[in-house]
């Protein structure tokens, strides 16, 4: 079969995953065909309650990607700092980074043919 | 057919040579006879390197020697070395001449209609040639000298395909960038030929691979291939430029660019395993490209998530996938001296890594192409800017989505069947290795989701309510890319089976290689 990927102990078979997706959205369309059928496009039923406050137009309501995963990089601050610093854009430094690379690789590949 | 097939390595270089000298002229004439000319000598390349790639599957490896009357005369009468060019392709090279051929292809047709509106197209088209010549003479070439010059041709093209735009002044500057760090690299490449050349009088691998004795040069040449290589692919932290290279190119450049990044690490294997392979310290080196491997996967991620630029975005997005392939074929390479241990799990670890490499040419190109069609329309690269834009383009949105459910490694979709293969046969490796692995593709997903909702989602912006989809030959070429990756996602043991074994077994055979060149004395 050449749908199935295996290599003694990696089993793959894409089309068990397409059949599961295609049952999936089935029962999907099914559920929502079970839906309330009296709700009106445009009618008050459709708005939005926010509390009572002024809903912002649908275009000024879209989160950009500055506001996504805030937490995740309030939390990772440190991080962020300490990798983005080498990111100078300055060509100097990439090619300083590329003399420090084969130093440490021909260091590592001598030691390593002294200990052999 | 016969006879076609005989020639088809020296063809399938010289035809996109030919047609890059013959566009300016037909240029001067008709754009539109330039396109199809264009197009049609990629879809006979295609059609070379398919039937090569069949040849090679049934017949082994095939040797192309120029200028000796017979193509497999590798070593002439009186001499005992060879001595003339030799192409010499085996499963490795074949198989990534197939993606570079089908990229290729896909980024010509996309850039029909992206490039349409600009000046000078007559010479975006002849560079577009020879980048696509460079990169299959890298694959196909058997000799060391002309590696770097084949290295050297992609490049210079690659720099001034990325410089092609001249109204935006960040063009000019990731030319600059790219020119500079390849020159730097090629002239490390030629210093470590030099190095091999004045200690064994020979160039051609084959013939190398027979000789070398790991002297400590051969070790400082061996440092010196694979952090030039390394840098061309971008492996963290020498990637610096690529973000500002990438980012900036039409994205049909970029399409290519990234299959040059995987051109540099065939290089960077076939001398890691067939030039070095018989003395190589083999668990050294195999943990030094491990390490460098996890961090390129790590920091290409964590960076990813940062960007607000869609191409930026997608350049360490680009970044991180290469560290999959270094991983596994670091893995394969670790353990090429313990024949159990690569029979258990490093075979396996090599072919998932280089699995990953075909997945990635069709997914990474597809997203950069995506991204492309999103400047075509918007004409901002900036993600905070986009919104909505779902609604009027429904097939950049399908693609889009293709591609990120691809790269993130969803099942059923093709990037899982590699990164499943490199999860399960790296843990046995080492642990971390796999963990890494999927924390990394979480956060692939998550921040592909995040610029998925911010470009795509929500209600219609004023600004974009009167465009309209990109043209169709964008998305043809789109379509392409992806057609391949469904293929792939259907049938990934017949993929396996036919390019991914035969590409990981040539690189642990490397006495075939040796073999094909000096055992060939009529």
């Amino acid at each position: 079969m050449k749908f199935i990927l295996g290599s003694g102990y990696t089993f793959w078979n894409p089309l068990i995953w397409i059949i599961v997706f295609l049952v999936v959205m089935v029962m999907v369309y099914f559920f929502r065909r079970r839906g309330q059928k009296g709700y009106k496009k445009g009618t008050d039923q459709a708005r939005i309650f926010l509390c009572g406050e002024e809903v912002p137009e649908a275009e000024q309501r879209h989160i950009r990607v500055g506001n996504i995963y805030w937490g995740f990089f309030e939390t990772l601050k440190e991080y962020y700092n300490f990798i983005l610093k080498p990111h100078t854009g300055i060509i100097n430094d990439y090619i300083l980074w590329f003399v420090v690379a084969i130093a440490i690789t021909v260091i590592i590949l001598l030691i390593a043919g002294l200990a052999k | 057919m016969a006879s076609l097939i005989a020639q088809s390595p020296i063809l399938i270089i010289a035809i996109p040579l030919a047609a890059a000298f013959l566009i300016p002229l037909i240029g001067m004439v008709s754009q539109k006879a330039r396109n199809a000319l264009v197009v049609v000598s990629l879809v006979f390349v295609a059609f070379l390197v398919f039937a090569l790639a069949r040849d090679i599957s049934i017949n082994g490896i095939h040797i192309y020697t120029l200028g000796a009357t017979s193509p497999d005369l590798t070593i002439p009468t009186g001499f005992m070395v060879p001595v003339r060019i030799i192409l010499e392709v085996d499963g490795m090279s074949v198989f990534f001449s197939i993606i570079w051929s089908i990229v290729s292809l896909a980024a010509a047709i996309y850039s029909l209609s992206h490039i349409a509106s600009e000046t000078g197209q007559t010479r975006f088209y002849t560079l577009l040639m020879l980048m696509v010549m460079g990169g299959f003479g890298l694959m196909y070439t058997g000799d060391l000298f002309n590696l770097f010059v084949f290295l050297e041709i992609a490049s210079i093209s690659g720099a001034a395909l990325i410089a092609y735009r001249t109204k935006f002044a960040d063009t000019q500057e990731g030319g600059f960038k790219y020119i500079v760090v390849s020159a730097i690299a090629s002239l490390m490449v030629l210093f470590a030929i030099g190095l091999l050349y004045a200690q064994y009088n020979s160039l051609n691998i084959a013939y190398l691979a027979q000789v070398i004795q790991y002297t400590t040069l051969d070790k400082i040449a061996l440092a010196l291939f694979l952090i030039a290589f390394a840098m061309k692919t971008g492996m963290v932290p020498l990637h610096l430029w690529f973000p500002d290279a990438y980012s900036v190119a039409p994205a049909s450049i970029t399409g290519m660019l990234v299959i040059t990044s995987h051109a540099c690490m065939y290089a960077a294997f076939r001398i890691c395993f067939t030039l070095y392979g018989g003395v190589i310290n083999a668990p050294v080196v195999g943990w030094i490209i491990i390490a460098f491997g996890l961090l390129t996967m790590f920091v290409g991620v964590t960076m990813a998530v940062y960007q607000k630029d869609v191409m930026r975005f997608m350049s360490y997005h680009a970044i991180s996938q290469l560290g999959y392939m270094w991983i596994g074929v670091g893995v394969g390479l670790a353990v090429l001296g313990n024949p159990q241990l690569l029979a258990t799990f490093g075979r396996d670890a090599m072919s998932g890594g280089i699995f990953h490499i075909l997945n990635h040419a069709m997914y990474k190109p597809l997203l950069f192409f995506t991204g492309g069609a999103l400047f075509h329309y918007t004409g901002t690269r900036d993600l905070t800017k986009m919104g909505g834009l779902a609604h009027k383009m429904k097939w950049t949105t399908i693609l889009y989505m293709i591609g990120t459910l691809s790269i993130s490694g969803i099942p059923p979709l093709n990037g899982f069947s590699s990164k499943i293969l490199i999860y399960e046969s790296v843990y046995q490796f080492h642990p971390i290795l796999t963990i890494t692995g999927i924390i990394v593709s979480i956060l692939t997903l998550a921040s592909f989701t995040k610029a998925f909702h911010s470009a795509f989602m929500g209600a219609e912006l004023p600004e974009y309510k009167r465009g309209k989809e990109v043209p169709r030959s964008m998305i043809i070429g789109m379509l392409i890319l992806a057609a391949g990756i469904i293929f792939v996602t259907l049938f990934p043991s017949l993929v396996v089976d036919w390019a991914i074994h035969p590409a990981a077994d040539a690189l642990i055979d490397q006495s075939a290689y040796i073999n094909a060149v000096t055992g060939a004395i009529p």
